[in-house]
């Protein structure tokens, strides 16, 4: 009877399930609730957890709770350090939420809404989830081993040495392309300026509470930052209002880099407990409120989703970026359906802490399905706007003009209403003095949540408060990934840099510190500044090639699952990994191909450099500006060379592990397995 | 309705001691009961832990994009 009512119960989640993706896929014309987001997501996330991680779990992984993990065997306090399975999905949750599946779907929008809504659902249940989970499991039998680690062992030495240099690239584009995010949330805009540079000393006042006055009391330190961070939105009004303050706020896209620049080097170079620990808590609580704010907030208004399901830019036209529904869609949702950032967190700090093999289902893929769940309410927040808006807010000045009336005109043209008052009008709404061309896709999901937001407490009053509340929030955490990246680039870079250079592998020798750091920052620094002074906003070019990188990433490590998988004898189920493996090398490899060689210089970097090229040989541009296109053709060419490079890596370790593969079906080779010998776990059922 | 009470009650505790794990608040707790339990020596103190833990964590990819 309990089996006739379990199976009864998950028919209707499926049949609803079914239903809402069929109303959101098959709806066309007039505006459709976003309920149907909240349910069509909410169940296929259900089904997938229920049954198919329960597959991976019993058939492809054989987890087996009586084994002992690394956090049992090796427990220390420190590392090794058994944790309850809620709190350790909570830290894992929050180590791998970040920016991206908030910007990913924002951009992914040009599209309408639903090619990025299906890929974040179908993607993260049958690509991301996966990718996590099996990390995890891997990690967890090879005494928490580190995905590079792993692929070394597991795959060839040059495999580990390929996945090592692939995460520096990735890390370094990675955050010159959030730094270029927060550059054009915060640019021309003193209220958001101020609110973001008061962050600074109250991190610092937090950072010196709790290493002086009260050692490692987290919880009453972020519940005074919090409060403190809430005044400083409010205050930023005032700022704003003050014409002598709002000049000192007021900043221009490069001396917003610089500063940028600035504090990543301050980060990476000062003690830890200094300013990025402090910052990091205050990011963790603030972007957990935020999140589940937004979530409820949607619940509660269930806003109409105003973009059309299919926009006309599945052409490749678009104005946010160029480049057709395949490959770029899937490289531009990237983190929120699969990101091989995940396998970094898979493999870290997670494996070490988690008590039974059991709990990696909840954790590795559960987990992804949440951050997925985020990707999901980015898109209804970035769509629930009218689209004249949207692509007013997300569309570069050389594109739509600089003037509202210029954009309004340019937009409208496209069967997209819009006039100039309603720009002016949402931009006094919100405190700013305009919200054109504000590219990068956080201005935009900033309107998106506070109209949400000030739907459910304050309305139009408040809506200025809100979307502050929200360009601080975005760019708060964004910083974290920042200075938390730096900081570990740094120490890669300290490394690799060691094997040339001995003394630079030291890490508590300052000329080392100092050095590395300043390696690490100038050159995810250049990758800002080319976005800054880039005629087309800079997010046209670098989000791709960061969406490249993270994808190419999410490959090395489902190479890497799929060849232990194939050393323990689970051929029949390797398809598991091997089919979302073979997805993202074919969008990688195919958007790598098309932003190298497209002949459309809006995709190709080459093309567009050699426009200009030509544009300068035949006299078109103005002598004062060839200094600066000499410099926009030099980092086309440099981004062509880079998207090489990255896809070259990729693909000699597809090779390489493909001839592994081949080697070990055909017997040429007995498969050598690194995993830890078994242990019996000590601790009772239920510990 | 005293029981139930006294389940509202422990559920909130509980509720708290996850937020304090999660958070690292209890984190120096955690191992000194971890050194007593292994017969470790003295345990660093909490400034001392505190420090050694952030460098620790931060040594390594610890927030994602």
């Amino acid at each position: 009877m309990k089996k006739a009512l379990g199976v009864f119960a998950w028919a209707i989640v499926a049949v609803v399930g079914g239903v809402a993706l069929g109303a959101i896929a098959l709806h066309r014309g007039e505006p459709i609730s976003a309920t149907w987001f909240v349910l069509a997501a909410g169940c296929s996330y259900l089904v997938a957890y229920r049954f198919y991680s329960a597959f991976i779990a019993a058939k492809l992984l054989a987890l087996d709770n009586t084994r002992a993990t690394p956090a049992e065997r090796r427990e220390d306090g420190r590392d090794f350090v058994p944790t309850n399975k809620w709190v350790l999905f909570g830290h894992h949750f929050a180590a791998i939420a970040g920016p991206g599946p908030l910007v990913g779907p924002t951009l992914a929008a040009q599209f309408g809404y639903l090619p990025g809504t299906l890929w974040l659902i179908a993607g993260a249940a049958l690509a991301g989830c996966v990718q996590d989970f099996v990390i995890l499991f891997c990690s967890i039998r090879r005494d928490g081993k580190t995905l590079g680690e792993m692929a070394r062992q597991e795959v060839s030495e040059r495999g580990g040495f390929i996945a090592q240099l692939a995460v520096l690239a990735i890390m370094i584009i990675l955050l010159g392309v959030v730094a270029l995010v927060v550059v054009n949330a915060l640019k021309s805009s003193p209220w958001a300026t101020f609110t973001l540079a008061m962050t600074i000393p109250i991190g610092l006042l937090l950072g010196i509470y709790l290493r002086y006055v009260r050692p490692g009391r987290v919880l009453e330190a972020s519940v005074m930052g919090v409060a403190l961070v809430l005044f400083v939105v409010v205050a930023g009004q005032w700022v704003a209002d003050s014409p002598a303050w709002a000049k000192m706020f007021t900043m221009s896209g490069v001396g917003l880099a610089f500063a940028i620049i600035a504090y990543g080097f301050a980060a990476s170079a000062l003690p830890v407990w200094l300013l990025l620990a402090p910052r990091d808590y205050l990011s963790a609580f603030i972007k957990a409120g935020a999140i589940f704010s937004l979530a409820a907030g949607i619940l509660l208004v269930r806003p109409q989703v105003l973009m059309p399901p299919l926009t006309r830019f599945v052409d490749g036209s678009g104005p946010v970026f160029a480049g057709k529904i395949f490959p770029f869609c899937f490289i531009t949702i990237a983190c929120g359906a699969i990101s091989g950032f995940h396998s970094l967190i898979s493999s870290g700090t997670t494996p070490k802490m988690i008590q039974r093999e059991g709990q990696a289902r909840l954790i590795g893929y559960g987990a992804m399905l949440l951050e997925s769940f985020v990707g999901v309410m980015a898109m209804v927040a970035a769509c629930a706007m009218t689209p004249g808006v949207y692509f007013a807010i997300n569309s570069p000045a050389t594109i739509v003009g600089a003037s509202p009336e210029a954009a309004a005109q340019t937009i409208s043209s496209w069967g997209y209403p819009l006039t100039a008052e309603t720009m002016t009008r949402l931009a006094h709404g919100v405190g700013e003095q305009t919200l054109l061309n504000r590219a990068g896709g956080a201005p935009s999901l900033a309107v998106g949540m506070a109209q949400i937001f000030s739907n459910t407490i304050g309305g139009e009053r408040l809506l200025s408060i809100w979307y502050h509340f929200a360009i601080m929030f975005e760019a708060l955490f964004i910083l974290t990934v920042l200075d938390a990246g730096t900081r570990v680039g740094r120490f890669m870079v300290q490394e690799l840099g060691g094997r040339v250079w001995k003394p630079l592998g030291r890490m508590n020798w300052m000329p080392a510190i100092l050095l590395s750091s300043a390696l690490i920052v100038a050159a995810w620094g250049y990758f800002l500044y080319q976005g800054v002074v880039d005629p087309l906003g800079g997010i046209n070019s670098l989000w791709p090639l960061f969406g490249i990188a993270n994808q190419l990433l999410a490959a090395v490590a489902l190479v890497v699952a799929t060849t232990i998988l194939l050393k323990m004898g689970r051929l029949k189920w390797i398809w598991v990994t091997l089919l979302p493996m073979t997805w993202l090398v074919i969008i990688t490899m195919t958007a790598s191909y098309q932003k190298i060689f497209s002949v459309n210089p809006r995709i190709g970097f080459l093309a567009f450099a050699k426009v200009l090229s030509g544009q300068i040989a035949s006299g078109k541009i103005p002598l004062e500006q060839i200094g600066e296109t000499r410099r926009v053709i030099f980092n086309q060419r440099l981004d062509a060379v880079v998207t090489a490079v990255l896809a070259g890596m990729i693909l000699v370790l597809v090779v390489e592990a493909v001839f592994q593969w081949y080697a070990i079906l055909r017997r040429r080779k007995v498969p050598v397995m690194r995993e830890t010998p078994y242990v019996a776990t000590q601790w009772a059922e239920g510990d | 309705m005293r029981r139930a009470w006294k389940r509202i009650w422990r559920g909130m505790r509980r509720a708290w001691q996850g937020l304090r794990e999660w958070s690292g608040d209890a984190a120096y707790e955690k191992y000194v009961r971890c050194v007593r339990r292994a017969g470790g020596g003295e345990p660093l103190t909490a400034a001392e832990f505190y420090v050694e833990e952030l460098k620790r964590r931060y040594s390594r990819p610890n927030r994602c994009c």
